[in-house]
């Protein structure tokens, strides 16, 4: 298989296994972009996850658009693209048809909490490596804590934080 | 739970361009968080959704896999229009703010290796982790009191974050384990 072809399947297989959303298959991408294949290095792939919080736009779909721009160029961006949003939105539409029938049947809620706290602990993992990608100092993680107390505690907006973020990272080089 | 999702809304049938312009907005003003937006024009200018149906639809979103607001998208668009309408509401959220993100990201991204820059994506990047981390965690407060809805949060991230399988292994292997430990609080309850 040549480059782009084993991104995009990759990509189309983590779309259909991305329970909680995509930030829950950030450490598996980065295993196979970064380490299994080598096509990025660690800064380059930290660097497609934190321009996607500063523009807007749908920011996990941009990223992987970004990494396969960096793999084989735009061909490979749209075709990331659609690999990322396509399967899961395959599965969305046809879980919804079938949901709504089985609304009211005890296994649905049983099978809901027993997946809740799963895709739950993989966001929080997602996070978590992203936390420690690249060069990560103390500074940098002490940034990421304070980010994480500022959101549950006070009700500012992500956008003020990543815009802080941003700012102590110019003056500071964390 | 009441699920009324898939029943026809009570006001006049809802456009195709509609669908495209809202969902176009839902993903423009989505910075840092989509969902906020999503229920704000969804709910609050549109009335295509009471409150209620709006964070079912939601909790049905955040368990399927996918970027959240996509699923929320093909899901109303399907439920508004049936297929058109999920192909409408799509191409709005996708199509336009993919170009200006990918356009505008392309040149940051050209830029990166520049000194400012780079230390500022550092601390951006930072903050991006943070937010992720702050989302889990909001998110597992309802469970709490379970117990075994602990276990298993901390035996996936600890399985993805620490021990550094692959994602597909944890997922085949700690779902089937905690629906079941799920069933067994039921049965207990009861």
């Amino acid at each position: 298989m040549n480059l782009p072809a084993a991104l995009i399947a990759h990509l189309a297989l983590l779309s259909l296994i991305s329970f909680g959303g995509f930030p829950s298959v950030l450490p598996d991408l980065r295993d196979f972009v970064v380490g299994t294949n080598g096509w990025l290095t660690d800064r380059d792939f930290a660097n497609c996850f934190a321009i996607v919080q500063a523009i807007p736009g749908p920011n996990m779909i941009l990223m992987t658009s970004f990494i396969g721009w960096q793999v084989g160029g735009l061909p490979t961006a749209i075709a990331s693209a659609l690999a990322t949003f396509g399967p899961s939105c395959a599965v969305a539409y046809t879980a919804f048809r079938f949901w709504d029938r089985f609304r009211d049947t005890a296994w649905q809620s049983i099978v809901r909490r027993g997946l809740a706290p799963v895709t739950i602990g993989l966001v929080i993992a997602g996070g978590y490596v992203m936390a420690r990608v690249g060069d990560a100092g103390w500074a940098s993680l002490a940034v990421t804590l304070a980010a994480i107390a500022l959101m549950l505690g006070t009700r500012i907006s992500p956008l003020w934080l990543v815009a802080a973020g941003g700012a102590l990272g110019a003056l500071g080089g964390l | 739970m009441a699920y009324v999702l898939n029943e026809a809304p009570a006001g006049p049938r809802v456009t195709l361009p509609a669908l495209f312009t809202t969902f176009l907005k839902v993903s423009l003003f989505g910075f840092g968080g989509p969902i906020v937006w999503a229920r704000r024009f969804i709910v609050e200018q549109q009335h295509w959704l009471t409150d209620q149906e709006f964070a079912d639809l939601l909790s049905l979103c955040q368990f399927l896999p996918g970027p959240n607001v996509a699923s929320i998208t093909v899901c109303l668009g399907s439920k508004l229009r049936g297929p058109a309408g999920a192909a409408a509401g799509l191409a709005g959220f996708i199509v336009i703010p993919w170009s200006i993100g990918f356009g505008l990201g392309a040149l940051l991204l050209h830029f990166a290796g520049v000194g400012g820059l780079r230390n500022t994506l550092h601390g951006v990047s930072a903050v991006g982790a943070g937010l992720i981390i702050a989302t889990g965690l909001r998110l597992l407060t309802p469970h709490r009191t379970r117990p075994m809805a602990l276990l298993f949060a901390a035996l996936a991230f600890v399985g993805l974050a620490i021990a550094k399988l692959p994602l597909l292994l944890v997922v085949t292997a700690l779902a089937p384990l905690s629906i079941a430990a799920a069933l067994t609080e039921r049965a207990i309850l009861r």
